[in-house]
């Protein structure tokens, strides 16, 4: 044996197994393997496909009929919708019927056979709802055009077996408002549908959800009423909210009357807003009117230091508090102690609304600021009360005055709005009715802020806001006496009060009723009784631009009251007015210190042709303010015969023109009814 | 001439002839209305608009309108703050009514995070349209109305209408965030607003020619507009997305990061590459059995390497 074969057996002895290279090709291997394992075994190792929810087409079921009564479902809600609005509404509908023991599904037109509409009646209480926007220039939506083709074409189809009813979505600023939706109501009612609730109209140019909630919570108790169905739970009718009394708790907490923040009132930090509202002191408040039964009353409210700033024709809001012997009586109708504190939390954990006003506080914080407790209570208020009314005679009668059976109707008309009920006239004029005030104060709404045209110029009055307003105060049918919150509570704003300032919590909402950009504009304003307002503002600035050397056109004001001796607001200031110059003619109409009745119209008659100048030739602006039920109309009216008068147009023609003022903005009207 | 019966929109309206005078065809609200009657009417129908009207709008394209549009008003609502007092805009300046690009700032936030300033840029036909504005403002500040009026009027009109449309498809909250350049808070009635903005046009002391620039000028800015739009058409075609039946882009649920699209990983994988090899280890080493089969062969190397030394 040579050395080196010795060596190396030896060697090889003491070697491992496997040499580095054999090690490295193993792992290798068992790497690859394992790789390859992997891959196949794994079908992608990427990120999770989802399963999609692909709508299988192939057996959807067309028969609207056959999908209720499979899903035991009586109500159906059809959705005319190009943007989802209608169908969102459609959704809440369909979700509202179980509150009522019902049960509702919300169904797209265009998927279902609508000649099956008259089949509804194979359906025990069943109700078809029509959610119907109007699109482009009074056309159905995409979804609700073969419907629509539909309606139109089939003269005798015969849908007596049918109830519905329809909320219509529009926008005002469109001519066709609401074609679509009135469409559907009258044509189901002419093939024989019976209508169970009236058409709802829903305008988008103002609040479409205000309008949807208000017609929808008349809607449902129209329906129980119906179909004689109770609303689910008689001791458990649907709260939404649930009540905490704080036995003890900080005061600091609580809230005493603050729109937003906690103590928002006592520390005011700037910008103020309808949620923070600016409290501002009084600094005069004064009577208007020399004589008559009426308070017309002057206000100015400081507002320096608060950085707030406004322009005549602006409104000013206040956030008023009702009546505290209101608010006593109401606490002694309901037996209840009026200033416990608590809280009222909204059962719905996922809303946006945790409670229906500020908690906690007291009942009768809310009572006094955050409830309405003067209107007459609408129909579902009624409707949920009923519950509580343990003579029979008194809960039908409450049940069915929201009913929209012609009788319930005409009992609503003839007890609760014509002699103008609120909700103490109720309880008192129904004895048995006992609801618990926790309730109670969820079904009253909001206290909303009162809005005035201001009756000042930021120019002359930076730090000042004027108000001009007529107390409101009446008799009823059932001798009561009515008063309005907001003006009586203005009223009783005197300047010191026991040492105190009083304060207004107030802010400014901006309007759109301007001055023409240029002094040199003639501008026609009408504005009889507090309707001179926003007038007095216009007045003073033109005062002063022409103080500044500008040159201001023709200011015409046409305004009026009952008796020269009485009521004649701003006489003073209107006659020096007159005499600088700065008011070109002041046209007052007196309307009673005669025979016959002489308004502001019969004025303007008087001065036709330099209207019609003003107007037709020198570009005059023209401005309307005040009630908007008669006089705006009649103004209006005026305006059009002023243009028969003295152009010889036809009423088509001076409507047309007239029209036409007002979209270029020359015709301009800030009116309340 | 027979009286018309047309009805009355945005301006424009019935002409009649009466005895005497017509009805002042001078007025530029007027004017404005009639001579961009055709070319509103080509934007409408533009398919970036017509797909948006019917909610096919995918939330990614979304968000570079809002960018275009942040682009837009800043530069306008600048040249507005310097010619305030310009004798040609003056009586249209209305800041707390009217003025966008704060409400777009919340917007581009909401979408694109607190740095949303250095995500952005400004696009070419954005650009352009900026451009445009700014020349306005400087050289012939009486044409900067009609930038004003073709925004700003559409916006108070059908940009109501857009806002809903935005919120259904996009799943943005009710409360309003993303859709903040749609909600005019300053503005109670945009019909009154609307017919007070008129007034205010025909106020302005204008020759002719001037009013005829300007009714061409609008002319201009729709077109600036709808060539974003085209833009964005293009942009949004090379997203290779697919849209659903009922107008829901498939990619809702991935908040429209191409990334996370399997669709689009597979297609990936289906070319091969590179990045695929590299994304599948990735992938690998992010799955949990991977994880746990590399350390066993780890291991078992280990275990071998172990062995040898000893």
């Amino acid at each position: 044996m040579d050395p080196d074969t010795d060596t190396k057996t030896m060697a090889d002895e003491d070697e491992p197994l496997f040499s580095n290279l054999d090690l490295f090709l193993f792992s290798l291997i068992v790497g690859l393997v394992i790789y390859w394992f992997m891959s196949r075994k794994k079908p992608e190792p990427i990120p999770e496909f989802k399963k999609l929810e692909i709508i299988a087409p192939t057996t959807r079921e067309t028969s609207f009929i056959e999908k209720m009564k499979k899903t035991g479902k009586n109500i159906i809600v059809f959705y005319g919708s190009q943007t989802g609005t209608a169908e969102e509404f459609a959704n809440r509908l369909s979700k509202d019927a179980q509150r009522y023991g019902m049960k509702g599904m919300a169904a797209d037109p265009e998927e279902y056979d609508m000649g099956e509409l008259s089949r509804l009646s194979e359906i025990k209480n069943s109700l078809a709802i029509f959610c119907m926007a109007t699109y482009g220039e009074g056309d159905p939506t995409d979804n609700a055009q073969d419907f629509y083709d539909w309606l139109q074409e089939n003269d005798d189809e015969d849908l007596s077996g049918l109830n519905f009813t329809v909320f219509s979505l529009g926008n005002k600023t469109y001519e066709h408002y609401n074609a679509m939706g009135k469409y559907v109501d009258k044509r189901l009612e002419e093939l024989g549908a019976k209508r169970i609730f009236d058409l709802g109209l829903g305008d988008d140019d103002g609040n479409l959800e205000e309008d949807f909630v208000s017609w929808r919570e008349q809607f449902w108790p129209a329906v129980c009423e119906h179909f004689g169905v109770e609303a689910l739970g008689d001791d458990s009718s649907i709260r939404q909210y649930e009540l905490k009394e704080h036995t003890d708790i900080n005061m600091n907490k609580v809230f005493t009357g603050e729109i937003g923040r906690l103590k928002s009132f006592e520390v005011q930090k700037p910008p103020y807003d309808s949620k923070n509202p600016f409290l501002a002191p009084v600094t005069v408040n004064r009577k208007l009117n020399k004589g008559g039964q009426r308070h017309l009353m002057h206000l100015e409210l400081d507002i320096s230091g608060s950085k707030i700033r406004y322009e005549s024709g602006d409104h000013v809001a206040v956030f008023p508090t009702n009546d505290a012997a209101l608010v006593n009586k109401l606490g002694q109708v309901l037996g209840v102690d009026l200033d416990v504190v608590i809280s009222l939390n909204n059962l719905d954990e996922e809303s946006n609304k945790k409670h229906p006003f500020p908690c906690p506080t007291t009942y009768r914080t809310a009572l006094t600021h955050y409830l309405d407790i003067t209107h007459p209570p609408r129909t579902n208020v009624l409707y949920e009360l009923a519950q509580y009314a343990s003579d029979p005679q008194e809960q039908e009668n409450m049940r069915k005055m929201a009913s929209s059976s012609a009788q319930g109707k005409a009992l609503y008309q003839s007890w609760v709005l014509e002699p103008c009920r609120n909700i103490l006239a109720i309880l008192e004029d129904m004895p048995s009715l006992k609801p618990p005030i926790d309730h109670l104060c969820e079904l009253l709404p909001r206290l909303q802020a009162r809005y005035y045209s201001i009756a000042s110029s930021s120019k002359v009055h930076p730090n000042s806001i004027h108000i001009c307003a007529v107390v409101v105060e009446y008799k009823t049918k059932t001798n009561r006496i009515n008063k309005g919150v907001a003006t009586n509570w203005l009223k009783n704003k005197l300047v010191t009060d026991n040492g105190h300032k009083s304060t207004v919590p107030m802010y400014i909402r901006k309007s759109q009723f301007r001055l023409p950009f240029k002094a040199s504009v003639p501008v026609i304003m009408i504005g009889p009784g507090t309707g001179i307002a926003p007038f007095m503002g216009f007045i003073q600035e033109r005062g002063w631009l022409k103080q500044q050397g500008k040159e201001v056109g023709e200011t015409l004001l046409f305004c009026g009251c009952r008796h020269k001796n009485e009521d004649y607001l701003y006489q003073e200031e209107l006659e020096e007015a007159e005499k600088n110059e700065v008011l070109t003619r002041l046209n007052v109409a007196f309307s009673r210190d005669q025979e016959h009745k002489v308004y502001v119209q019969h004025l303007m008659k008087k001065n036709k042709e330099d209207i019609w100048k003003l107007i037709h030739s020198e570009n005059a602006h023209i401005y309307i303010c005040g009630d908007a039920r008669n006089m705006a109309k009649d103004v209006q009216t005026a305006f059009y015969e002023i243009a028969e008068d003295v152009e010889g147009m036809t009423r088509t023609q001076a409507t047309d023109y007239i029209k036409k003022l007002m979209t270029k903005g020359r015709y301009s009207q800030d009116v309340w009814s | 001439m027979a009286t018309t019966t047309e009805s009355v929109s945005n301006g424009g309206g019935p002409v009649h002839e009466d005895k005497g005078e017509t009805l002042r065809p001078d007025d530029l609200s007027e004017m404005l209305a009639a001579g961009t009657k055709d070319v509103h009417e080509k934007a409408e129908n533009t398919q970036f608009v017509k797909d948006f009207l019917r909610g096919r709008i995918r939330r990614e394209l979304f968000k570079l309108g809002a960018v275009a549009l942040y682009y837009t008003y800043t530069a306008m609502e600048e040249e507005i703050e310097i010619n305030k007092d310009h004798p040609h805009f003056a009586p249209l300046y209305f800041p707390s009514e009217l003025h966008r690009h704060e409400a777009l700032a919340r917007d581009l936030e909401y979408f694109y995070g607190p740095e949303w300033k250095r995500e952005i840029s400004c696009s070419p036909a954005t650009q352009r349209y900026v451009d445009r504005i700014h020349q306005v403002g400087q050289e012939y500040p009486a044409l900067l109305v009609a930038h004003a009026y073709t925004r700003y009027m559409g916006d108070l009109s059908g940009g109501q209408v857009l806002k809903k449309v935005a919120q259904r498809a996009l799943k943005l909250p009710p409360t309003g965030e993303g859709v903040e350049f749609y909600q005019f808070d300053a503005i109670d009635s945009a019909k009154a607003f609307k017919q007070l903005y008129r007034s205010r046009m025909n106020e302005l002391e204008l020759d002719a020619e001037t009013k005829s620039s300007l009714v061409d000028e609008a002319v201009k800015a729709f077109q600036f507009n709808m060539e974003v739009f085209e833009e964005l058409e293009e942009i949004g075609k090379t997203f290779q997305e697919e849209v659903s039946e009922d107008g829901m882009p498939i990619h809702g649920d991935t908040g429209g990061d191409i990334s996370k699209c399997p669709y689009y990983a597979s297609k990936m994988a289906a070319s091969g590459g590179m990045a695929y090899a590299c994304q599948l280890a990735m992938a690998i080493l992010r799955h949990p059995t991977g994880q746990v089969l590399i350390a066993t062969w780890f291991a078992v190397l280990a275990g071998l390497v172990a062995w040898y030394l000893m």
